[in-house]
């Protein structure tokens, strides 16, 4: 169980960062295409059908941040109730607060964009709270091992 | 000696139990997580086939709820089919169309091929041209679209039976198959059809033309016709890209009738002065000149504009120019704002002693949608399907506040009716009355319509950003004593949105 907790809360610190790839990725192929002199309104945004490099890019973000993320930070509070790390009820229930706030903000930030602002700052929250809920496991691990134990 | 004490526990039994304990508490724990969200899953999956009467929960808008409605149809009293509720079937077609749907290659008028849908081998479709009062008899066959197709009139307040969703008003016609609708066209303006089977890729990829009744007294000197489209991304007018020249001689009064048949708004403005003729197929009252503004068409909407050629009307970034270019004008920051435009007017009923008022208020929360998780629009709280089923009577004078708190503009589009806005954010209009099929409601923002049910049936009242009906953001407007034989679900054949 620890180490599913450890495992669980590497991939959501993978997660985000593929998060923040992913969105760069498609802001940046956004931008370049309408320098090549595109035009995109609410209509093209709204189509679906919109083909620039980086377009992938938006889909992997929503598919993975209201959908994956969310049921991974559930996933590692029920584990965390048994994987017995010190500490890793805590930092799990602050990963999956992280993960509300998050979402929240992403979807807030559509028509508030200074919204944004936390959106990216709380990423780094959401992967310092999950990188540090990994090296806990990792530690509890370490302690276990080199302990004697007991007969 | 002293009497025997009870040994203490030994430490190896202290831990065991202690551990027991943390197991129980952690089981317990993950018990209260997982079992909700267990449930909330399961409950939310949808049954192989089920009727749209079944869905949500009945909200009678403050009026009575008589007997007869819902599932009490057997109480006694005599329940209407929707497929009953038809234009005279004694009475001779004044206009007759035929469309035939298939799937494929599209050649656009631009000469560039999608992959999509057509109606006679076309997209946009044929455009059907009648005259106010005509009864309008079309004759669909679909030759292979696998799928099933439907055809919705898209702001034509037809009886029930002739509204075309697929699973509420009729099943979907499948590949072979014939369907004819028939309806009487009394109010002229500017309309549009489309397939109401699954309509998010099918009228995205193609499947919808336009729908002109022409007014008997027209005063224009030339009536033009913008259909906008987007196709793979890129903005069509009439299926041609970038600047659509018409040849009209200067001086002439133009009607331009733009449809917007995207997902999203579309904006519009003109070289010179212009005029809101129309909205939603309904004339504004006292039409003034608007310079330095844009119009915003709503997703599914039409906006009529009067322009005096020479003139250029540029929607989005494709252009209509009547007679010799004017040249390109930058798009105005101020969207005209149709609440205080033209003169009042009486309205056939009175908003102000309505017998229902309803609530719409859409949100957007975590959640099971058909099983699926995510974060899905909500309606008044709660997800589909667990909507509201607005219920009314026939002659009942309607009030519904339509909110937005879901981050997001959603284009609401009422089927079978056209309703006032009466206010924005509690402020009255004060313009020509305003009516709509088609209706942008803005985040963070409360529109106040009125309608009078005057045309029974069971209606569809949904986002026409047909992703978002997919996603959840759909709910009906019933009429008592109304019931369907028409089924929805995965097993039925019957895919509305």
């Amino acid at each position: 169980m620890r180490n599913a907790y450890r495992i669980l809360a590497g991939i959501i610190c993978v997660e985000v960062v593929i998060q923040a790839m992913a969105v760069v990725f498609a802001v940046a192929g956004l931008g370049k295409y309408i320098t090549d002199g595109n035009v995109v309104d609410k209509a093209a945004l709204e189509s679906e059908d919109l083909e620039f490099t980086g377009v992938v890019g938006f889909m992997v973000h929503g598919i993975n941040g209201m959908m994956i993320i969310p049921l991974l930070g559930v996933a590692l509070l029920v584990i965390s109730f048994f994987a017995k790390v010190p500490g890793g009820v805590k930092w799990a229930g602050i990963v999956l607060g992280s993960i509300v706030v998050q979402v929240t903000a992403g979807l807030l930030g559509h028509d508030a964009p200074y919204i944004g602002l936390i959106h990216g700052l709380n990423a780094f929250i959401l992967f310092g709270s999950a990188m540090n809920a990994a090296r806990l496991a990792r530690t509890a691990d370490a302690g276990a091992a080199s302990s004697p134990v007991a007969a | 000696m002293t009497e025997e004490q009870p040994a203490p526990p030994a430490p190896q039994v202290l831990v065991a139990v202690k551990a027991r304990w943390r197991q129980l508490v952690a089981i317990a724990a993950a018990l209260a997580i997982v079992l909700p969200l267990a449930w909330m899953w399961w409950d939310s999956r949808m049954p192989g086939t089920y009727s749209v009467m079944d869905m949500g929960y009945v909200d009678a808008g403050g009026g009575p709820e008589p007997m007869g409605s819902m599932a009490a149809g057997h109480a006694g009293h005599e329940m209407t089919s929707v497929a009953d509720l038809v234009a005279d079937p004694g009475r001779e077609p004044d206009v007759v169309v035929e469309l035939t749907a298939t799937q494929g290659q599209v050649t656009l008028a631009s000469g560039r091929k999608v992959d999509g849908f057509m109606f006679n081998g076309t997209s946009p479709g044929p455009t059907i041209e009648a005259t106010e009062g005509d009864l309008l008899e079309v004759r669909v066959h679909n030759d292979d679209v696998g799928e099933g197709i439907s055809v919705h009139w898209h702001g034509v307040d037809v009886p029930n039976a002739e509204d075309g969703v697929a699973g509420v008003t009729q099943d979907a016609i499948r590949a072979g198959e014939d369907h004819t609708y028939r309806f009487v066209v009394d109010d002229p303006g500017t309309y549009w059809y489309h397939s109401h089977q699954v309509s998010h890729t099918q009228v995205l990829r193609g499947l919808f033309g336009a729908l002109v009744v022409h007014h008997r007294d027209a005063t224009q000197d030339a009536d033009v016709l913008a259909v906008t489209h987007t196709y793979g991304g890129t903005r069509t007018l009439n299926g041609e890209e970038g600047v659509v020249t018409e040849d009209v001689a200067a001086g002439a009064v133009v009607r331009v009738r733009i449809v917007n048949t995207d997902n999203g708004a579309a904006q519009a403005w003109t070289s010179g002065p212009f005029q809101v003729l129309a909205v939603d197929g309904r004339d504004v009252n006292g039409p003034t000149d608007v310079e330095g503004q844009r119009v915003s068409v709503p997703a599914g909407g039409r906006y009529d504009l009067e322009v005096t050629a020479p003139a250029r009307v540029q929607i989005g970034s494709t252009a209509l120019v009547l007679g010799e270019d004017p040249g390109e004008v930058p798009q105005p920051r101020e969207k005209l704002d149709m609440l205080a435009y033209g003169e009042p007017a009486a309205l056939p009923f009175d908003p102000t002693d309505p017998d229902r008022t309803f609530r719409y208020s859409i949100g957007r929360r975590p959640g099971f949608l058909d099983g699926k998780p995510g974060f899905w629009w909500s309606i008044n709280g709660h997800l589909w399907p667990d909507v509201p089923m607005y219920l009314v009577e026939e002659g009942d004078v309607v009030v519904m506040e339509i909110e937005n708190h879901s981050g997001e503009v959603h284009p609401m589009h009422l089927h079978g009716h056209h309703a006032v806005v009466i206010a924005r954010d509690g402020k009255a209009a004060t313009g020509s009355p305003w009516w709509v099929d088609s209706l942008d409601v803005d985040n963070d923002e409360t529109l106040t319509i009125a309608f009078l049910a005057d045309n029974p049936g069971i209606w569809m009242d949904h986002c026409h950003n047909l992703k978002h009906a997919v996603q959840g953001l759909v709910a009906h407007l019933m009429y008592s004593g109304v019931d369907t034989p028409y089924r929805l679900g995965d097993d039925s054949g019957n895919e509305p949105e």
